[in-house]
């Protein structure tokens, strides 16, 4: 009698497992198609000679030595590094000083972090093309006539090589500073200001304040938000492929466009082009195990 | 307590002193300088949308001539954006639609009914979302041409139902739910589908509401995706249609400015709508980007 009843029971669960599994089933497809398998396919797809869209045979390394022969892979390799150098230059503790500003107003604060998120509801392209209107090296460039009032003449700068880099970037920022701000803001609520009245009492002055409490408090968000930083800086793409279409000179062509020029700049090369997405993703494999590495070492002396 | 309450490193009894005074002058100086940046591109572009071309290129100064809103109209009817904002609009509606269903019913599977193995797909959605969605963009592209899916609202709408973060979203809210309500309506006979149209949905509006403002923003600003599949001009998005000005220069500059504004004022409309859901959601959404 137990048994049966047992057995009725362990079919009943079967029975739901089977059911939640048909409920999960068509979002499980759609991971698989849009997310998983298309990872899988593109390592597939570095190793074969490709002609559209098929696969056309087995080359084993050779688009990666094609691909990485070039003198235009190296350069892409280098502005990538140089892209996510200028964004821990100029991107990484702007937010975090935006915080803290916003963190110390009264009045007006949820006014404050309104306006520094707006610029991230808006649309990439949309966001890119209007600042290559702001440093178009006319006359009628905005920059141009902002910096006139200074006294200084007009600039081209889209066309220095040694300019477009960081130009990009700050506009990166531009968007994207405002909504890290409110992330370390969520950080920064959780410290309980008794602690600063502690310490204010105890004499301690509002620099040490932030360098002892404030900064210690956020330091593990900052580390989390960085390799985030890294990981999405690496994968730069239309930005330089709309602002300066990679130029002057290929001087801030990306990875990541180069990829996009193999695939769809005209010459259909999936096969090349998954070869460099594999590289990136590989290098982006490397970054996040060091990250891990060093978070998991720093846990443990906690 | 008053709202006005102090919560930063400055404490009040510091504003006694001078140089604390004159440092927190100097912080709602910088705040409102913060302000001015984030907000005189938006105002620029708008303003130099009122300039025609012969303005546009030679004009040293920021405000333009005159406002007569005719340049807009012009635009607006020269190129048809008209055709693109409706093509959007499909695109955004099933967008959201495929990203609250499918996610949804992802993350109760995962973060309520909990079947045997549903850990390995929580691990599984977990490392998707350090996967750079642009790098697989190749062979997703292929998939689509070899389904025969090209030039239809289908796979991108479809692209929205497997997305990693709204799925640990869903879970993370659902694994919050009090189980006992779930229970009750098991014993009540409802069957598992039932549950989350009956019980789970409307309990977790919030959520939605959420996920639902940035699927709109993500569906509306994508264009990579967008540009590859939808290739014929009657199915262009808005999105598309600026990518393709920006990449084949069709278009004379003052127009382009005035396609920006048009990109940019649905987004403004949204935030200025949601504007406190979104700020105070941005912590665990905002991680993503």
């Amino acid at each position: 009698m137990s048994g049966q009843a047992k057995r009725l029971k362990s079919h009943a669960k079967l029975r739901e497992n089977i059911q939640s599994w048909l409920i999960m089933l068509p979002g499980l497809i759609l991971m698989t198609f849009f997310v998983w398998e298309p990872l899988f396919e593109s390592i597939r797809m570095s190793l074969y000679k490709t002609r559209n869209v098929e696969l056309v045979r087995f080359v084993g390394l050779d688009n990666f030595a094609s691909v990485t022969g070039k003198d235009d892979f190296l350069q892409a390799l280098q502005n990538t590094f140089s892209y996510t150098f200028w964004s821990l230059i100029i991107g990484f503790v702007l937010p975090i000083l935006l915080a803290m500003l916003i963190g110390e107003t009264v009045r007006g604060k949820s006014f404050f972090r309104t306006a520094v998120y707006l610029p991230n509801m808006l649309p990439g392209l949309a966001v890119i093309i209007l600042w290559s209107a702001f440093f178009s090296g006319e006359k009628s460039g905005v920059l141009n006539i902002l910096l006139g009032k200074l006294g200084v003449s007009p600039q081209s700068y889209l066309t220095h090589a040694e300019w477009v880099i960081p130009i990009i970037i700050v506009i990166a920022t531009w968007k994207g500073a405002g909504a890290t701000a409110l992330i370390y803001m969520a950080g920064m609520a959780g410290i309980s200001p008794e602690l600063y009245e502690a310490a204010a009492i105890d004499g301690a002055s509002v620099p040490k304040r932030i360098i002892h409490i404030l900064l210690p408090a956020v330091r593990k968000l900052a580390g989390t938000l960085l390799i985030l930083q890294i990981i999405s800086v690496f994968q730069i793409m239309y930005e330089p492929m709309v602002l300066t279409k990679g130029g002057p000179d290929n001087a801030s062509l990306s990875l990541m466009q180069l990829m996009w020029q193999y695939a769809f700049g005209g010459a259909m090369n999936y096969g090349k082009a998954s070869a460099v997405a594999v590289i990136v993703t590989l290098i982006l494999l490397v970054m996040t195990a060091v990250y891990s590495f060093f978070n998991r070492k720093e846990s443990d002396w906690d | 307590m008053k709202k006005t309450q102090r919560t930063g490193v400055i404490r009040e009894y510091d504003m006694h002193s001078a140089s604390v005074k004159v440092g927190y002058g100097f912080i709602l100086l910088l705040c409102g300088l913060m302000v001015v940046i984030a907000v005189f591109p938006l105002i620029w572009v708008s303003l130099a949308g009122f300039k025609d071309l012969k303005e546009f290129v030679s004009s040293e100064s920021i405000i333009p001539q005159s406002f007569s809103p005719e340049p807009f109209a012009t635009t607006w009817s020269q190129l048809g954006i008209a055709k693109n904002y409706l093509n959007s609009l499909i695109s955004v509606v099933g967008s959201v639609a495929c990203a609250l269903v499918f996610n949804g019913l992802l993350g109760y599977g995962i973060g309520i009914l909990k079947p045997k193995g549903h850990g390995a797909v929580k691990r599984l959605v977990m490392l998707s979302l350090l996967m750079p969605p642009t790098i697989s963009i190749v062979p997703l592209f292929m998939n689509i041409q070899n389904l025969r899916m090209g030039n239809s609202f289908l796979p991108l709408w479809l692209s929205f139902g497997a997305n990693a973060m709204y799925v640990i979203l869903f879970v993370q809210f659902f694994e919050s739910l009090p189980g006992s309500i779930i229970e009750a309506s098991r014993i009540d006979g409802c069957s598992q589908l039932q549950t989350f149209f009956r019980i789970v949905l409307p309990l977790s509006k919030p959520i939605c509401t959420v996920i639902s403002i940035f699927a709109v923003n993500a569906a509306w600003s994508d264009f990579l995706l967008p540009y590859l599949v939808l290739r014929g001009a009657e199915k262009q998005t808005v999105m598309v249609r600026l990518f393709v000005f920006s990449t084949e220069q069709t278009v004379n500059a003052d127009a382009m400015m005035r396609s920006v504004v048009f990109a940019m004022i649905p987004p403004i409309i949204l935030f200025f709508i949601f504007q406190k859901q979104l700020t105070e959601n941005a912590v665990s959404v905002g991680i993503k980007g």
